[in-house]
């Protein structure tokens, strides 16, 4: 099993505050992992660095991804190298209706892996498909980003978006919030629909209720920008009962 | 030195009233000059192009086609001349009956149309129009409007247009003009006269666009007077897409009658200096308009859409929303006046404006008015100017989308909620791709 992304002695910061301080750790192909942890422990921080967000600067350490350099590249070409970050407050976009949103996404995409662009009609017929299984129906497609969607709604584009654009490492933040337990069901079904032997995940969560229905291979408890304790599924259990505050002042 | 008050040998000088209305422009003209930043109404944009002293008014030859092609001759064919004076070869992504003017002057023939709908020269028409005389210059106070003032000066070249009562135009009327300025500073006014009768219902689309050296200076001055009768509707959408040194001015002047309908769009992206004011009077109980625009500009340009809505009878209604985005050192202009008349009770009157700022020396002025001396009323303005969301470029690179094709995606989207005011959707389209 060869490693997909690795990350080493990382620091990171946002503004003039270090949030990811001394980080760890190594994901290979095929493996998910979660990580855990307090609100403020730098979870989100992270999904951001690892997307390329602009604001959020690698100070020291590195980060390689299928054994490059992640750092040099720019947040689009970090997605078309297969990075997808499934956000917890998905952005409002007014305008620009899903379908064709996501078009422009696919077939950047595909310009990056040398195919040919997907014609409107052929696409169409994928995504009317896909978005089916998601509970997603064509109206939805053709209204606005994340304008006027619930809490459910977004998640569920999101998932869709990860179906579509087929990435190979994909940043959950919180993939759950805002879902009640049937749309948790349909999200986590969409998501563990592209785990294989090649694709890999980073579910990022502050509940265990997540990860009853996307299983872990690691689970990972990150407090003060870094990882405190490594484990296999049982410790997101554990946690459960005994809480943070063991890790808070690390 | 010549500026712009020239003598010129105009048409139609032996119509006493015609003479006199050309009289009473010219004594307008003189006592205003080119207003200056201290002028109010023109504080924003800065007419200083307008100083040169070599205008020329364009010569017939330079008004003139040469294509040849047998489209003058009344012909629907397509024009194959690549030529930089042809006024035919353009086709439009829609069909309608092109008017087609070059250079400030009407280029014949006329389209064959339909029974109801004339279309004639505005000279022509003066002859023989008892019409022309009642309603030609009786929309706009000269003294108020120097431009139309000088317009009016040299009232001569135009359309009259007369949609007969209860007719319904089933194509647009398209008046497309084609600037094609030589290495002189040319300048022409243009006038039309609209009349859309009782209970009927039209279309028309106004498209300005140049060909060859795109920094040749000139100035068109075009003013439009528009009668929308009772239960009458009018489509009124224009493009213009002047060259990047050119001066384009212009004022509809609009009346609507009980229950009549004016819809006005204009997109600008061309010209040096670009000006759309829209003065319209809703006059009698029922009248509705609206009023949008959208404009996407960069360089050095200044465009500015002025409005100014007259509620004047009770029951009356009207809209805007103008939506602009602005790069480089470029400037936009809005200033919207609604105006509500005592007893225009039970009337609305809304207005917003919003622009995006592409750069740090881009620059909005803005000046909303509401004049309301009547108090049933429902009337709102608001302006809003911004940069492009960071939040969402990031939600859109994220997904592999280029940065600047993600600005470009942000940009049409700002601009779209104006253009979706377009009714007639191929010309939405046609705009939509013009903006791009």
């Amino acid at each position: 099993m060869s490693a997909l992304l690795e990350i080493e002695d990382l620091y990171a910061r946002v503004g003039d505050k270090e949030v990811i301080k001394n980080l760890n750790l190594t994901i290979n192909e095929g493996e998910v992992h979660a990580i855990m942890g307090p609100n403020g422990a730098g979870k989100s921080t992270l999904s951001y660095v690892l997307s390329g967000k602009p604001g959020y600067e690698v100070t020291s350490g590195s980060i390689r991804f299928k054994g490059k350099d992640l750092c040099s590249l720019s947040t689009e070409e970090r997605a078309r190298e297969g990075i997808f970050l499934c956000l917890q407050y998905p952005v409002e976009i007014p305008g620009v209706p899903v379908s064709t949103f996501l078009k422009h996404a696919v077939n950047a995409v595909r310009k990056h892996q040398n195919l040919p662009e997907l014609d409107t009609f052929e696409f169409l017929k994928t995504l009317r498909a896909e978005g089916k299984k998601l509970g997603i129906d064509n109206e939805m497609l053709k209204r606005p980003i994340n304008v006027g969607f619930s809490g459910g709604e977004k998640k569920r584009l999101e998932t869709l978006q990860m179906t579509i654009l087929k990435p190979v490492f994909s940043i959950l933040d919180e993939a759950d919030s805002g879902l009640d337990i049937d749309a948790l069901k349909v999200v986590a079904e969409g998501i563990n629909a592209l785990r294989n032997e090649h694709n890999s995940m980073l579910v990022i969560t502050h509940y265990q209720r997540l990860l009853q229905y996307i299983v872990p291979d690691v689970v990972h408890i990150f407090a003060d920008g870094h990882i405190v304790k490594s484990g296999d599924k049982s410790l997101a259990a554990e946690l459960e009962e005994t809480g943070y505050a063991a890790y808070r002042n690390e | 030195m010549p500026g712009l008050l020239q003598s010129k040998e105009m048409e139609g000088s032996e119509l006493i009233w015609l003479e006199a209305l050309r009289q009473k422009g010219e004594a307008a003209f003189e006592q205003s000059g080119i207003p200056t930043a201290k002028t109010e109404a023109w504080k924003y944009t800065k007419l200083r192009m307008l100083n040169a002293d070599d205008f020329e008014f364009p010569s017939s030859e330079e008004q003139t086609c040469h294509c040849g092609c047998h489209r003058h001759d009344g012909e629907d064919e397509h024009c194959h001349c690549e030529g930089h004076d042809c006024t035919c070869h353009v086709d439009f992504p829609f069909e309608g009956y092109v008017l087609r003017f070059k250079n400030g002057a009407f280029v014949a023939p006329h389209p064959k149309l339909p029974e109801g709908v004339e279309v004639m020269t505005l000279m022509e028409a003066a002859h023989l129009e008892e019409d022309v005389k009642a309603k030609l210059g009786k929309l706009i106070e000269l003294d108020n409007y120097p431009f139309a003032a000088l317009n009016t000066a040299y009232l001569e070249e135009g359309l009259f247009i007369n949609i007969r009562k209860g007719v319904k135009l089933e194509k647009p009327l398209i008046i497309d003009h084609l600037a094609r300025p030589q290495d002189k500073n040319l300048f022409w006014n243009l006038r039309h006269l609209i009349v859309v009768e009782n209970g009927a219902d039209a279309e028309i689309i106004e498209n300005y666009r140049y060909r060859g050296a795109e920094k040749s200076r000139y100035f068109a001055n075009i003013v439009s007077e528009i009668y929308v009768g009772r239960n009458a509707k009018l489509r009124h959408y224009k493009l213009q897409d002047e060259a990047f040194k050119a001066c384009h001015l212009a004022l509809s002047a609009v009346q609507v009658k009980a229950d009549g309908n004016y819809r006005h769009f204009c997109a600008q992206k061309g010209a040096d200096v670009g000006r759309n004011e829209v003065v319209v009077k809703l006059v009698e109980e029922g009248a509705e308009a609206r009023v949008d625009a959208a404009y996407k500009m960069s360089g050095w340009a200044t465009l500015d859409t002025t409005t100014d809505i007259r509620h004047l009878a009770p029951h009356t209604k009207s809209e805007q929303l103008v939506k602009g985005v602005v790069d480089g050192d470029a400037k936009g202009v809005f200033q919207g006046r609604i105006h509500i008349a005592p007893d225009s009770q039970q009337t609305e009157g809304r207005q917003l404006h919003q622009a995006l700022l592409l750069s740090d020396r881009a620059e909005v002025d803005v000046k909303p008015e509401l004049e309301i001396f009547a108090d049933d009323v429902k009337c709102s303005h608001g302006a809003a100017s911004g940069e492009l969301d960071e939040e969402q470029l990031f939600y859109m690179r994220s997904r592999g989308i280029d940065a600047d094709e993600a600005r470009q995606i942000l940009v049409e989207a700002f601009l779209d909620d104006a253009l979706m005011q377009v009714e007639d959707e191929a010309v939405r389209i046609w705009l939509k791709s013009v903006l791009q």
